[in-house]
């Protein structure tokens, strides 16, 4: 039986998408730096943002390694559509997902689904990161529901977002194990946004502060229940660290692309750059960083699929293909010499991007101990 | 054709089962059966040890065509108005013909269109073959392919051409299949082979990338089509030609189209990527009065306007004009390029164009290197003798 | 209504390069997509089924990685899909093309409307949906930018000549060749080409068995025209200053010009 391999169909029609209706319009849109409602529309219409769920609950039908090569592909093209996209896809609206009611899936996730609804992920406080223990929000039991008070920032998307997934701590004196998500709706009231930060890459990803005061929200808004809101999160920590992974292979096979390209054309002392050793020395580690970084990703990926446990190899393949596209847009810019200093050209965005990643899916330096950890110190 | 199985020969060892690539043989009673899926394709001949499986099928064989005559051209019309493209094709023609030693004749299709056929002697026909009806007046596809399986029947041509018109391109595919024929499409060369006396024909394929002659050894007439523009005009003045007039046969109710209207329209702007001829200009233009200069040669030319990243900057271009790394990247015909030094920003996007011509003050501006013609001169002097001398050519020619 | 349309994969022709010493086309590592006009043919048809009760069956021809069109297109939203895959097709010029596809047509039953690109990118020929509409005695039209009206037993399109168009009505069944409109050919969406990935997705494999013809009438074998050598156009810049007062410079420019065929 002849068939299409589901993966390579995937990342061609993406990589179709890509050419035609994100490369030529990048360099633009990171300028206005404006939400790009017009692609997001698009997305939505191929039914992306549901390729990871089941096709008879409103998805594609699609699984993480599927998930993951939207991604690279989306990044290769704008990291920051990409970034859009995969909140959309996971942490926008995964717990949504699994514990929402079936009012809420249709009230919220479906349209999400179809891209009339905007999901984000509220983790990070001004004084909590990657210390999860630390978090401050509170979600106080009342008559019916809960109160929601506390200050989330860093919110991907959170300006044009219709909905939140919010860490909150139940039980201060539990720490890590008082944990749990609740469902906000951005109409709730006592929820309010501040304007968007300036930030220095991924510039049409709007990121801002939400605060909630005494937002009241029904019983069955809490997503993760009593007790299980550190599992949830250890399980989709994996995901986002793998799909941050993609986001960082993208950005590489962008900046190799432009690199090799621009080697091939630019003559200096009679010859092309690329002719010069240091120059093929530059391109050669990209190429191997590269293929070492797809292995980690997509081999972390299948172990997702496969339902095993995969934190370890995610976020090694988090570290380490991030660190590479830092590398290659580094190696870029160097490589476009003035040009590369030039905002006209692509290689000052690749720069500027490598930082968005750095730090999403948790900071290296966490991540480095974590990994020194498991190896046994 | 067909192949089957010497029963008495056959020891039902089941190799001609595995072999065939369509399960078409089946082992019935210990011996080898051939079913109707059967698609002569001998696989399971040469699986067979006892050669116990056989065929009619022969080698394939040039038939002999020593009947097929003429080198033919459809003579298109549209309202009277007979195309450039079929005068240019009577040129190659009387070439082709000459070394085949055969005559020329045009086809010339309509209603009331007998007037054109001097024009056709005139250029090369020996022979016009007249067909007119009613029926015929407005091209239909079903129509003209009918009139033509007629003429080819009773005159067996040995060569066909039509011009690569949207009427030519419609009609020759359909008259192909129609008179059992093989057809090439588009060429840019026609020659005649020294050995086998066929028709060579080249063409492009993969978007130009690649050049590829074809050959049709195995059919009669062989057909070509022949973009507008590509062949020579031969006047064929003072020769005699004679007229001869055929009445179709064909009928309104099987042509199975209408037309409803047939509208003229302006030629608009087209896309920059698609462009044959582009004159692009830069810095070294001076101001927006400079690309007006380069507007009139631009039309002249029948051209698209292009410009550099400075120009755009300036507002001499709009953003959808701008060539290069940054811009769009075009592959025309001819990029005539006009006081731009062609930075290798702006070259990444036109390099890949035919012919490149460079005008500019500077003898040491890159764009010399990539360019076919260079002149060093100013573009206020240069491009205006260009256009009145483009003008001129083009009015020659429309003459 | 069953609409057939035919698609076909082809290489991305801007990459196609020839090898300098073999002479032979350097298909590796070249992205191949669904040829643009086809796509606008299958574009054409799923604009139709949303306003009319219409089946689109996709039917190509290819290598069996072409499945990927095919899939491609069950994508965009076509119902079923017909492939033909054999080696015994390979090699085929438009003559064979045309028989193969016209067989197949005939297997697939009753057929209303057939779409079809003006042209691929990968010949240009723009033979291949005359030849079948003869093949099948059905009427054609060309060149068509827009479907105006379809009827039960015709249509009414437009058809796109070099300084204007025609308004045609055309009889039904009918085959039509499509020029890119108005319409922008949609994106696949991700749920359909998964299920068109599966098993039992609603796509047929065809044989040159299957469609009850022998080996010898198509492919390589069954064409009509033969490519006999092919190679790369000559590319090499002359890099020729050209000396002189204007008028003489531009004379001399004027005329290897038109020894191009430039002007």
């Amino acid at each position: 039986m002849i068939r299409s391999n589901p993966e390579e169909l995937i990342r061609k029609t993406i990589a179709r998408f890509v050419d035609a209706e994100i490369i030529p319009v990048a360099q633009e849109l990171d300028n206005k730096g404006e939400f790009p409602r017009e692609i997001f529309e698009k997305l939505a219409r191929m039914g992306l943002f549901g390729i990871r769920y089941p096709r008879n609950k409103g998805g594609a039908g699609g699984n993480t390694t599927l998930y993951c090569i939207i991604c690279e592909e989306l990044a290769r093209g704008l990291v920051s559509v990409a970034s859009i996209t995969a909140m959309q896809c996971l942490m926008g609206t995964n717990f949504l997902f699994h514990y929402g009611t079936e009012e809420m899936r249709e009230q919220y996730f479906l349209p999400a689904m179809r891209g009339e609804k905007i999901g984000c992920f509220c983790m990070t406080e001004p004084d909590a990161g990657s210390d999860l223990g630390a978090i401050t929000t509170r979600a106080t039991e009342v008559d019916g529901g809960y109160l929601i008070n506390g200050m989330k920032t860093w919110v991907t998307d959170g300006p044009e977002a219709s909905f939140y997934t919010v860490m909150c701590q139940t039980d201060p004196k539990k720490r890590l194990r008082g944990i749990g998500y609740f469902f906000i709706p951005r109409d709730f009231p006592g929820v309010s946004t501040s304007p968007r930060f300036e930030c220095l890459g991924t510039r049409t990803t709007p990121i801002c502060e939400v605060a909630f005061k005494d937002v009241f929200i029904p019983k069955e808004y809490r997503l993760t229940p009593e007790g299980e809101g550190l599992n949830a999160f250890l399980k989709i920590i994996a995901e986002i660290r793998a799909m941050t992974a993609a986001l960082a292979i993208g950005l590489q096979r962008a900046a190799m692309d432009d690199s090799i390209k621009y080697a091939n054309e630019r003559v200096a002392s009679g010859q092309t750059i690329g002719k010069f050793q240091l120059i093929q020395a530059k391109i050669a580690n990209m190429a191997t960083n590269l293929e070492a970084s797809k292995l980690l990703t997509y081999k972390s990926a299948a172990m997702i699929d496969a339902g095993r446990d995969a934190l370890k190899e995610a976020t090694m393949a988090k570290y380490f293909a991030t660190e590479a596209a830092c590398s290659a847009a580094d190696e870029c810019t160097r490589i476009f010499a003035g040009y590369g200093y030039s905002m006209e050209y692509t290689a000052q965005r690749y720069y500027r991007d490598t930082r968005f990643l750095l730090s999403g899916g948790g900071t290296h330096e966490v991540l480095q101990g974590n990994i020194a950890r498991w190896a046994g110190v | 054709m067909a192949i089957w199985v010497e029963v008495d020969l056959c020891d039902g060892c089941r190799r001609c089962v595995r072999a065939c690539p369509y399960d078409a043989v089946e082992i019935r009673e210990g011996k080898a059966h051939i079913g109707d899926r059967c698609t002569s394709c001998g696989a399971c001949m040469e699986a067979c040890r006892n050669e116990a499986i056989l065929t009619d099928a022969q080698p394939r064989v040039v038939p002999d065509f020593s009947d097929y005559k003429g080198v033919w051209v459809f003579a298109e019309q549209r309202g009277g108005e007979l195309h450039r493209v079929s005068v240019e094709l009577l040129g190659k023609a009387q070439e082709l013909a000459t070394q085949l030693n055969q005559t020329v004749a045009a086809v010339l299709i309509g209603d009331g269109v007998a007037g054109l056929a001097d024009t056709l002697v005139e250029f090369g026909a020996d022979t016009v073959y007249l067909v007119e009806d009613a029926i015929l007046r407005d091209y239909r596809t079903e129509a003209y392919a009918h009139v033509f399986k007629e003429l080819v029947e009773a005159h067996k041509p040995n060569i066909l051409l039509m011009g690569a018109t949207h009427i030519g391109r419609d009609l020759a595919p359909r008259v192909s299949r129609r008179v059992g024929s093989g057809l090439t499409a588009d060429c840019t060369e026609l020659s005649i082979d020294p050995d086998e006396g066929i028709l060579l024909q080249t063409r492009p394929a993969f978007g130009g990338n690649v050049m590829a002659t074809i050959i049709n050894r195995y059919s009669r007439p062989q057909m070509a089509t022949v973009r507008p523009g590509v062949m020579e005009v031969v006047s064929a003045a003072g020769t005699q030609g004679s007229i001869v007039t055929h009445v179709t046969r064909v009928s309104e109710d099987r042509i199975g189209t209408k037309i409803l209207e047939i509208v003229k329209e302006p030629k608009t702007h087209t896309d920059l990527t698609e462009a044959k001829v582009i004159v692009a200009g830069g810095r070294g233009v001076g101001d927006a009065a400079g690309f007006e200069l380069l507007g009139e040669l631009a039309a002249a030319l029948g051209a698209e306007l292009a410009g550099t990243r400075v120009a755009f900057e300036e507002g001499w271009i709009p953003a959808s004009r701008q060539v290069g790394q940054t811009g769009v990247t075009v592959r025309p015909d001819l990029y005539i390029a006009c006081g731009l030094s062609g930075a290798i920003q702006h070259r990444a996007g036109m390099m890949d164009s035919k012919f490149i011509v460079a005008i500019n003050k500077d003898p040491y501006a890159p764009i010399f290197k990539v360019a076919d013609w260079g002149i060093v001169g100013d573009v206020f002097d240069v491009v205006p003798e260009l256009t009145a001398q483009v003008r001129a050519v083009c009015q020659v020619m429309c003459d | 209504m069953n609409i057939i349309v035919l698609i076909k994969q082809v290489p991305n022709t801007t990459e196609v390069k020839l090898d300098p010493k073999t002479g032979n086309l350097i298909r590796e590592g070249v992205e191949t997509i669904i040829n643009p006009d086809d796509l606008h043919a299958l574009e054409a048809a799923l604009a139709l089924k949303e306003t009319h009760e219409a089946v689109v069956t996709v039917l190509s021809m290819g290598p069996p990685q072409a499945i990927d069109a095919v899939s491609e297109a069950m994508g965009m939203g076509a119902d079923k899909a017909v492939f033909l895959s054999d080696r015994a097709f390979a090699g085929a010029d438009t003559w064979a093309t045309s028989y193969t596809l016209g067989k197949a047509i005939q297997h697939m039953g009753e057929v209303d409307l057939i779409l079809a690109g003006r042209q691929a990118i990968d010949g240009d020929t723009a033979q291949v949906g005359p030849q079948v509409a003869d093949f099948l005695d059905l009427p054609q039209v060309t060149y068509v930018f827009d479907i105006q009206a379809v009827h039960a037993d015709y249509v009414v399109v437009k058809r796109r000549l070099e300084d204007g168009y025609e308004r045609i009505q055309c009889r039904l069944p009918a085959l039509l060749t499509v020029i890119p409109g108005a319409g922008k050919p949609r994106y696949p969406m991700a749920s359909r080409l998964l299920l068109a990935c599966r098993e039992k997705a609603p796509i047929q494999v065809w044989n040159a068995a299957d469609i009850r013809v022998t080996t010898a009438e198509v492919g390589l074998e069954g064409s009509l025209t033969q490519v006999m050598r092919t190679f790369a156009p000559k590319f090499e810049r002359r890099g020729t200053m050209l000396e002189g007062g204007t008028v003489d410079v531009v004379r001399t420019l004027t005329a290897h010009l038109r020894e191009n065929k430039l002007v």
